[in-house]
């Protein structure tokens, strides 16, 4: 493939969806549940660079099909650009780079860059319709097993609604505190982990599924924590709890990697 | 089609009518506000700050303890007086309201406004059920019956439940019950009711027995989890971390 070409392609969808683009940016920039959006799009580069070798040994073997999806994308994009907001362009560009791919390099291509390509969905934007509709039972999920950690601990929980009240203070869990942030990043890094420690691609889903009650979890613990703690709840101690709290989700998806490494050999065994 | 434009007809209305909550102003950062006097008998505790404009007369503290500030005649209590009334006719004034039977006790009511004909009473339980913002409009009188019980569930918040009350209201001995009422004269929480919400009355006393009044103060605190920017940070490190330590675990083994 000819380099030329495929900048020239990027260039354009780049131009073309340069509001849809800037949108995204803002989002990341302004957004703490999806800042890590900056980092996925270098992370897939990365991954795109680092098979480098695997790209060369591809046949090029253009495909009609990705003008077909070149034009679904580009019908989103205007969708979008009408009123169904940025969420709509965002996938429209995704779309158009799955046609761009097709385009220049053919099935064999879309194959081997479906990983990266479909890490990219980690970069979109919030959808506000499934955001505010998951929001506040995350919120009460999280306020409820608070309350369970901190009743099997022993201390006296009141819990109403999504205010916990302890001997003396009280905590609420608002929407920063409903987990959204910890699953979007562990999904992340889920994925990304078992890409680098792992062969198998199965075991992408697996910790991918397994980082959803994890997160879910220690987001409980971590609000349990900050209710228990009252000098949790701001500044340096605060950031460095949720940190180390998301350090644990990492150790403990690795731990889980093993184990379904070993329930995989048993069963092949 | 005509099923797609009906729901996002649906929809758009569901979103449009919610309502939203009453502003308190200055008055949310009482638990007890009155007009003339606040009276009050054995070990009440009330979270926040407790208000009477334009009297001034606080008898009870102690025995009862008050979290936050006791504000007798002063500017703070004028101003959350003025707030109060605002908020009382915003209440009172929300269009489109239902209307409920007089004793609303052993029914399920969902969020929205409601009105009754004349008093509303509480007999038994009643459960508010769903996230959102209720605004009750009660002409006349508030009463709940001794061992009578508000009960919140899926996602109802004291924080969120208004009682507009034209006269008065009184909650029954033992009884529990969530919400702010906005009385326009008195507001009486008999003995060992527990009560939580703000008794935020405008021209008459409020008089208290033994209760907790937890719904004053400001907002609790938070606890937002860190940027998810900072965590898949984290998450890159350890997992590089991880890559190098298995790379010299496995170059140890083959030495």
């Amino acid at each position: 493939m000819r380099p030329a070409v495929v900048v020239l392609a990027t260039l354009t969808l780049l131009v073309s969806y340069a509001p849809a683009l800037r949108g995204m940016f803002e989002q990341w920039s302004n957004d703490e549940d999806v800042s890590h959006g900056f980092v996925v799009p270098i992370v897939v580069l990365w991954i795109v660079w680092r098979e480098r070798e695997r790209w060369r040994t591809l046949p090029i073997e253009p495909s009609l099909w990705g003008f077909a999806i070149l034009a679904a994308g580009a019908a989103m994009q205007l969708a979008g650009a009408l009123g169904a907001g940025l969420f709509a362009m965002s996938v429209a560009f995704l779309i158009s780079v799955v046609g761009a791919v097709l385009c220049l390099g053919g099935f064999a291509w879309l194959r081997a860059l479906a990983f990266p390509l479909l890490l990219t969905v980690f970069m979109l934007p919030k959808l506000a319709l499934v955001y505010n509709q998951v929001t506040l039972p995350l919120q009460l999920l999280a306020s409820r097993l608070a309350a369970g950690i901190l009743t099997v601990a022993g201390i006296g929980v009141i819990r109403e609604g999504n205010i916990l009240e302890m001997s003396g203070h009280r905590v609420s869990v608002v929407e920063a505190c409903n987990g959204i942030r910890y699953l979007l990043s562990l999904g992340f890094m889920a994925v990304v982990f078992a890409y680098l420690a792992d062969t198998k691609p199965w075991m992408r889903v697996a910790l991918l599924a397994a980082a959803v009650p994890v997160a879910i979890l220690a987001n409980a613990v971590r609000v349990a924590a900050a209710g228990w703690l009252p000098w949790l709840l701001s500044g340096t101690p605060h950031a460095i709890s949720g940190w180390f709290l998301f350090v644990l989700c990492l150790v403990m998806l690795a731990v889980l990697r093993q184990l379904f490494n070993k329930a995989y050999a048993l069963y092949l065994s | 089609m005509k099923k797609l434009s009906a729901y996002v007809l649906w929809v758009m209305s569901s979103v449009c009518l919610n309502a939203q909550p009453v502003n308190l102003g200055t008055a949310g950062n009482f638990g007890v506000l009155a007009g003339s006097t606040v009276t009050n008998t054995g070990a009440t505790v009330v979270t926040g700050d407790l208000g009477v404009s334009p009297g001034s007369a606080v008898v009870g503290f102690p025995p009862g303890v008050v979290t936050g500030t006791i504000h007798a005649g002063d500017a703070a209590a004028a101003q959350a007086q003025i707030d109060l009334t605002n908020a009382y006719n915003n209440a009172a004034g929300r269009p489109g309201p239902t209307l409920v039977a007089a004793d609303i006790g052993g029914t399920v009511i969902t969020p929205g406004i409601y009105n009754a004909t004349s008093s509303l009473g509480i007999t038994g339980s009643v459960t508010l059920s769903g996230a959102g913002v209720y605004i009750f409009q009660i002409p006349t009188t508030l009463t709940t019956a001794s061992n009578s019980h508000v009960i919140l569930a899926g996602g109802a918040t004291a924080a969120n439940i208004f009682w507009q009350v034209g006269s008065s209201a009184t909650l029954g001995t033992g009884s529990t019950f969530y919400g702010i009422i906005l009385a326009q004269a008195s507001i009486t929480i008999t003995t060992g009711a527990a009560f939580n919400g703000k008794a935020l009355a405008r021209t008459g006393a409020v008089t208290l027995d033994s209760n907790g009044v937890t719904g004053g103060g400001p907002p609790p605190p938070e606890a937002p989890a860190p940027s998810s920017l900072i965590l898949v940070a984290i998450g890159l490190t350890f997992v590089v971390l991880y890559k190098g330590r298995a790379r010299l675990f496995r170059q140890s083994k083959e030495n």
